[in-house]
């Protein structure tokens, strides 16, 4: 508990000294890993039964070499597909986005440092040291972020490409 | 001719023997005249003569008199000078007989006068002078005292320093009057938070000691620290939340000279205006396809419990009565006719959603473009005038960083929208590309049983 607490302290003061930002990088962060262990759920827990079902439906037809099978064969495909592919694109908007909201910090503590000439001038280093840090974490926290989902994501692409090819190959034409 | 040249000889002979004669009888007269005035200018002189030699002897007597006078006059010199020597050599003594005479209370005196001097600093300038004038004159009098105060005087400063310690402990609300940022005074309902802030229903207001006159700040701080100044002021008992400035108003000095979000906004100038337009008509956009996208993909949902009955007022149901007229068709044409279609209804789908991804593209090159503009308008700056005063360059700075943010905030949320509009057009697409024939072709197997 203890350690908890610790924790959530050191949270708070890297926020503090990190600015505002840091909740928007938090909250993209939040978004991609919830979409990414939905897919990830998805894809190990309902799927399979989905997956399953189609197969078992294709082996019970008579007729699978017809124009009108090859249609059914694609449309039940493209279900799956669609099925498997759903948040895909936004995970992977999230993961480029981190470092853009990383720069944004950047440019929003550079407008701190400059205030604070502005006001007090270049006499006192200390002074513009707030906004160099609000310039600095922000930007490192939007690489960490993106790096973080960067992995996952094209894991999870790869196994969603596997998936599809899978149940394409499942389908035979008798 | 020599008749004419010996007649005029003649008239000028004539003429100069005449005036010959007048002028011989002047100068008789004149030299009589002469004669006659010597002997009177003499008799003048002789007079002078007598006149000057008996002022000469008033003079000498003038003389005297005022060399007597100058001997009185250094006489007198001689006896003062002694005597303010001897006053010197008293008043030393007399000085001397005043110190052994006050012996420690002279120490007092001084710390007495800096100690009023020091109280009429922190008085005059506290905010409890605004609820109790003119209380610092007293003190003021007896910081430019010269000579030993009173017993009165004492308890005056005891007083002073006591109101003021017991003032700076109370939260009073009082009417006094303010003078507004427009010049007009109005009396206004004042709540003094100890010697640390006054408070009034539309934020915080500072004491001016030179003018003795409470004033609004130039600029209310930040909405948030504001609303609970006015917010206080309007209760009457409880407990209420508030912001205290404990370095009784330098950091609400500081705050007024912050700017604000919409100030900042501003500085951004035509580029930071242009961003905002392309952010607008992005989510205009967005809203547009999402609202005919969902209603699209509700009624394609619709249309699929309904196969039989093709509905016109959507792409599926347009799809399907191609299939309805083009029964009797063999497969192969059965696919051209629908290809046809489904290109037909793609770029009702599709439309948008590229202009969006382009807004999100060119959003942060605007903010690029306001940069670059910004840094030649620095550089000109400092072309002009040096790099001696930061302030100056200040402005243009954050021209140039204020539309990088702004480019960078227009373009996230484009980013995120157009992938949520691209992922429910791909859908729709899916629907009508890959899945319609799928379902036709259902339909006709059902048929042919």
């Amino acid at each position: 508990m203890l350690f908890l607490i610790e924790l959530l302290d050191s949270v708070r003061s890297f926020i503090a000294t990190g600015g505002d930002v840091l909740y928007i990088v938090a909250f993209a962060l939040f978004l991609m890993w919830l979409l990414m262990i939905e897919r990830y759920w998805f894809l190990g827990g309902v799927y399979p039964k989905i997956r399953d079902g189609i197969i078992g439906n294709w082996d019970a037809r008579a007729d699978t070499t017809s124009w009108y099978a090859h249609r059914i064969r694609e449309q039940w495909i493209s279900e799956a597909t669609e099925l498997l592919e759903r948040n895909l694109i936004t995970i992977k908007t999230l993961v480029a986005m981190c470092p853009l909201i990383g720069l944004l910090g950047t440019v929003t503590g550079m407008i701190g440092v400059f205030e604070t000439m502005a006001q007090q001038g270049t006499g006192n280093p200390r002074l513009m040291a707030a906004g160099i840090s609000q310039a600095t974490i922000p930007t490192m926290a939007g690489m960490v972020a993106a790096l973080s989902g960067v992995f996952f994501s094209s894991r999870l692409e790869a196994k969603i490409k596997l998936a599809k090819a899978k149940l394409v190959d499942s389908l035979p034409h008798h | 001719m020599k008749n004419v040249i010996n007649f005029v000889l003649a008239a000028a002979v004539a003429t100069a023997t005449l005036a010959t004669t007048a002028q011989a009888n002047d100068l008789d007269a004149l030299l009589k005249d002469v004669k006659a005035n010597r002997i009177s200018q003499a008799s003048i002189d002789k007079k002078r003569e007598a006149e000057f030699l008996s002022e000469r002897a008033d003079k000498q007597a003038l003389l005297n008199k005022a060399k007597a006078q100058l001997k009185a006059e250094q006489d007198r010199n001689k006896r003062l000078t002694k005597e303010y020597a001897d006053n010197e050599i008293t008043l030393a003594q007399k000085e001397q007989e005043l110190d052994n005479a006050k012996g420690t209370l002279g120490e007092m005196f001084g710390v007495s006068r800096s100690a009023a001097a020091d109280a009429y600093g922190m008085i005059s300038a506290s905010i409890v002078s605004a609820q109790y004038p003119n209380r610092g004159e007293e003190l003021n009098r007896m910081a430019n005292a010269t000579e030993i105060p009173a017993l009165e005087d004492l308890e005056e400063l005891w007083i002073a320093l006591q109101t003021e310690m017991t003032e700076s402990g109370k939260v009073e609300a009082f009417d006094v009057e303010v003078v507004n940022l427009d010049g007009v005074k109005s009396t206004e309902n004042v709540t003094r938070i100890g010697n640390f802030n006054l408070v009034y229903n539309q934020g915080y207001l500072t004491y001016n000691d030179e003018l003795g006159q409470v004033q609004p700040l130039a600029k209310q701080p930040a909405g948030y620290i504001s609303g609970t100044a006015s917010g206080f002021s309007g209760e009457s008992s409880g407990y209420h939340a508030l912001y205290v400035d404990p370095s009784r108003g330098a950091i609400l000095a500081l705050e007024t000279r912050k700017r604000t979000i919409m100030e900042f906004y501003h500085q951004g100038k035509e580029v930071g205006y242009l961003i905002t337009v392309l952010l607008v008509i992005g989510l205009l956009i967005f809203l547009e396809r999402m609202l005919v996208l969902s209603s699209m993909s509700a009624k394609i949902k619709a249309q699929t419990k309904d196969l039989s009955n093709p509905n016109e007022n959507n792409p599926l149901g347009r799809l399907l009565a191609v299939y309805q007229e083009n029964k009797s068709a063999d497969a192969e044409t059965l696919e051209l006719k629908l290809d046809e279609a489904i290109l037909r209804e793609t770029p009702k789908v599709e439309r948008g959603i590229n202009l969006i991804k382009m807004f999100a593209a060119i959003a942060p090159l605007m903010g690029l473009l306001g940069t670059v503009i910004g840094m030649i308008l620095t550089f000109q700056t400092i072309t002009l005038y040096g790099t001696g005063d930061p302030k100056l360059m200040a402005g243009n700075i954050s021209l140039a960083l204020v539309t990088t943010a702004l480019g960078l905030i227009a373009a996230l949320p484009l980013i995120l929208v157009h992938s949520i509009v691209a992922g429910k057009a791909k859908s729709v697409l899916h629907k009508l590309d890959e899945q319609s024939a799928g379902l036709i072709a259902a339909i006709a197997e059902k048929e042919s049983k």
